[in-house]
């Protein structure tokens, strides 16, 4: 796929070629791979180079025909053999997302061409600032306007799918000398000898999702890097699609537990049919989920509190039922489930990640609460 | 068995709810305790909304079961009842089911605490200097004590999936054997009345934050929208001593429901009571300064108060039931005499559905609908609930209007009565009367009037 050139949507024998192109990179290269990436800290740019070229990076951009249920499709079958390059796509598609919707030519140019072909790697660093926005925590960086761009200082905690000569999407708030705030801006930070990565602890797994901490000092933001400001309204804008996006993730790890169930249902299905959360359970809420997603895959920049709630309770419930899912194909396959090379327990920390990363279940329902409170008049000063 | 010996009854107001209790008499209105049904004088009035005696029927509550139904070997599911919304329908539901079942896990989820309180009397408090405390009955947490029902209290259900029998919310995923939607009706906020400047006196949460920024001084008060409820809470400001604009876009109060010798004597009495009533106008802004708030009209005018109550109609949510596929018009859309929505094992009561077509927001029926519903869900035999359309009476104390019967906007008026004190009006069909009008209380007894009503 060409970012550049706009193409017509693409007709269902395409579409099941692609996701058979896909689903043989999933099943081959990648599989094979999986614990090195979870254990090991592999980092598959290789394999991201492969989605890359079939087009998995940049389906769902305005430039490809906008087909989110496509991109959202290849996440989850990536993510049912390797949960950590599962969160690596939606990094890689989110920062895309980011450089097409910004409208800065120094952005969606040649640099979205190259990024959605998987010739150039980045993510995204929006954790801390999606929940800074939210009023949950504080903004970790902040800009200080100098010249005709800002000068940038903090420090990120952990930041994925980066590395030497990558870049990710980064908001900082914005600081006159004074100290008074003047909103937030949303750049492109591109990891070059200006930016101090840092090595991270070692995670329990995905540790190969090339996970850094990120120091900056008077890092140089210019225009060019500029893809928003201000940046709420252009977050308002993408957070349905940045969290729906997501949902591929979630699902592709729960269908992979699903598989690793019916596996062993020949052999064990006697006893498994005492278990809770059987396979056909499972199936059932898979179907549910899929086609609600498919729905809210059509309209991804609707802004209304309805679409916005919606795609917040999917997330969530994707997050619980990847859980819920990985947890049953561990006791569905029992002792070979729990061998340390075993697709069942690594499952179970890639499902654990989807519940914990921004936004996390708890975050989904704090937003969820938020949204569906009514809105009071203030009381008045002096009133009793 | 002799009259003394006969236990005590209870009697509901049709057109509220209030229950009559034979025990408990009715002191504030000269019942002293005991006074039975058949004893009390014929000029007595519901002590809340002002209808006669003869509004009243007996209402026998739901008898606590004798003893636990024995489990069955295979319980369709381990999950229990799960019901979206404590007010007046949620907890007569629970109520309802706990009457024939002591053992089902019943789980009530609500955006409030749940506390139980009487939401007709909202729009009378004000002038009766009531705080939300008092009119508060129960507090939730007691209430889902005596009832053993689990109370997820500040907790909205955002995702409903009727074929996996699940319901999400902030606070977790709830599996369910029925489910039960009473969740009401939230209030229809015109864009131009934005809901950070205006108050909505649809719940107790509503009224506590009027009251507060009203106590203990006379404010400037627009009431939008001239309807019961906003005929009913200006006469309820203008009594509480405050000065009472009432703003709507038809031309006199009420316009909608009664015809218009009616509206006129509504409009004077309104007057009276010192309301000044702004009609025919369309509201185009509505803005905060430090003075208060402003509220600007198409024809030119504008309005400066304190503060701006907003009673410009109610809606149902519809959010929930399209993402799970229930029919839904104006309303849940249910069936008249099971109260089952359109997936299976889910049902919907209160102000939150719709009956043949149109919403039903009154709270009669309430709670001959939670008997039918929780029948239906434990599988016990029922007649079912029947619809009847209730009496309508405005909590305007000093001019009572009541209407009865099948009354239609299409249909003509004719007047019965046209005294200074008392107006009587029917609507006929078929040379029969189908619904009366009264509005005042007449010197002498009213004629009768036979109306046709629905069982």
């Amino acid at each position: 796929m060409n970012s550049a050139q706009p193409i017509a949507p693409a007709s269902a024998d395409a579409d099941e070629q692609f996701l058979d192109t896909v689903t043989g990179i999933a099943d081959g290269p990648l599989a094979g791979l999986a614990n090195r990436i979870d254990q090991e800290g592999y980092y598959p740019l290789d394999i991201m180079a492969q989605l890359g070229q079939a087009g998995a990076l940049g389906a769902h951009l305005d430039g490809n025909g906008q087909r989110f249920d496509l991109a959202i499709a290849a996440m989850q079958r990536v993510s049912r053999r390797c949960g950590t390059t599962g969160f690596l796509v939606w990094a890689h598609q989110v920062c895309g997302l980011y450089l097409e919707q910004s409208g800065n030519p120094a952005l969606s140019g040649e640099r979205l061409a190259a990024h959605s072909q998987g010739l150039r790697f980045g993510g995204t660093a929006l954790s801390n600032p999606m929940k800074a926005l939210s009023g949950i925590e504080r903004m970790a960086l902040v800009a200080n306007p100098d010249g005709d761009g800002y000068r940038v200082n903090g420090v990120l905690p952990w930041v994925s799918h980066i590395g030497a000569g990558q870049y990710c999407g980064a908001l900082a708030a914005v600081r006159d000398a004074q100290g008074n705030d003047l909103g937030e801006i949303m750049f492109l930070l591109d990891c070059d000898d200006q930016v101090e990565l840092r090595q991270c602890p070692a995670f329990a797994g995905m540790e190969g999702s090339s996970t850094w901490g990120i120091r900056l000092n008077d890092y140089p933001v210019t225009p060019e890097r500029i893809i928003a400001s201000p940046a709420r309204p252009f977050i308002a804008r993408i957070r349905g699609g940045f969290i729906l996006l997501q949902v591929g993730m979630a699902l592709g790890v729960a269908e992979g537990a699903l598989e690793s169930m019916i596996d062993v249902e020949g052999q064990l299905g006697h006893v498994n049919q005492f278990l809770d959360d059987r396979p056909a359970q499972l199936q059932a809420e898979l179907a549910d989920m899929m086609q609600r997603l498919a729905t809210l895959a059509r309209t991804p920049y609707d802004t209304s509190r309805d679409y916005l709630l919606d795609v917040l309770d999917l997330r969530a419930q994707g997050a619980e039922f990847a859980l819920r899912a990985a947890q049953s194909a561990m006791l569905h396959q029992g002792a070979r489930g729990y061998v340390l090379s075993a697709a069942a327990q690594r499952r179970l920390r890639e499902a654990q990640f989807v519940g914990i990363v921004t936004p996390a279940i708890k975050h989904l329902r704090w937003e969820m609460d938020q949204l569906s409170r009514e809105q009071w008049p203030q009381p008045r000063e002096g009133a009793q | 068995m002799s009259e003394q010996q006969r236990a005590w009854r209870q009697y509901i107001c049709l057109a509220c709810g209030l229950i009559y209790d034979e025990e408990q008499g009715d002191p504030d209105g000269g019942l002293p305790p005991g006074t039975r049904f058949e004893d009390i004088p014929d000029d007595w009035e519901c002590p809340l909304c002002g209808v006669g005696k003869s509004d009243f029927e007996l209402y026998e509550p739901p008898a606590a079961a004798a003893a636990p139904p024995p489990a069955p070997a295979s319980a369709p599911s381990r999950d229990g009842i799960v019901i979206v919304g404590a007010g007046i329908a949620g907890w007569s539901v629970a109520q309802a089911v706990r009457a024939l079942d002591r053992e089902i896990p019943i789980t009530l989820v609500t955006a409030c605490q749940g506390d139980v309180y009487h939401k007709p009397e909202l729009s009378v408090a004000i002038s009766r200097d009531l705080a939300s405390e008092q009119l508060a009955r129960e507090s939730g947490a007691d209430a889902a004590r005596r009832l053993g029902v689990r109370l997820l209290s500040d907790t909205f259900a955002v995702g409903l999936s009727p074929a996996l029998r699940q319901l999400r919310t902030t606070r977790g995923t709830l599996n369910y054997r029925a489910l039960v939607l009473a969740h009401g009706a939230r209030p229809a906020l015109p864009a131009v009345l934005p809901a950070s400047l205006c108050w909505r006196i649809n719940h107790l949460h509503g009224f506590a934050g009027l009251r507060a920024a009203l106590h203990g001084a006379t404010r400037r008060v627009a009431v939008i929208g001239a309807g019961m409820i906003g005929c009913e809470l200006a006469e309820d400001l203008a009594q509480a001593g405050h000065s009472v604009t009432l703003v709507d876009r038809q031309q006199a109060p009420l316009e909608s429901l009664l015809p218009a010798p009616a509206t006129k004597r509504l409009a004077r009495h309104l007057a009276d009571l010192g309301v000044t009533f702004m009609g025919g106008v369309e509201i185009t802004a509505l803005s905060a300064d430090a003075n208060g708030k402003r509220i600007d009209t198409r024809c030119g005018q504008h309005l400066e108060v304190d503060e701006v109550v907003a009673a410009t109609g109610l809606i149902t949510e519809s959010r929930l039931a399209r993402q799970a596929g229930l029919a839904f018009e104006r309303g849940i859309i249910v069936n008249a005499r099971t109260l089952a929505t359109s997936a299976e094992h889910v049902y919907a009561l209160g102000d939150c559905i719709s009956l043949e077509g149109a919403p039903c927001r009154f709270i009669e029926p309430i709670a001959r609908q939670a008997e039918a519903i929780a029948h239906a869900m434990l599988g016990i035999e029922h007649p079912g609930y029947g619809h009847r359309t209730p009496v309508v009476r405005l909590k305007t104390r000093r001019l009572p209007i009541v209407l009865r019967g099948e009354h239609s906007p299409d249909q003509p008026w004719s007047v019965v009565t046209d005294d200074p004190d008392y107006l009587l009006m029917e609507q006929r069909r078929d040379g029969r009367a189908i619904s009366t009008l009264s509005v005042g209380q007449p010197r002498t007894a009213p004629p009768s009037t036979t109306l046709e009503m629905q069982p």
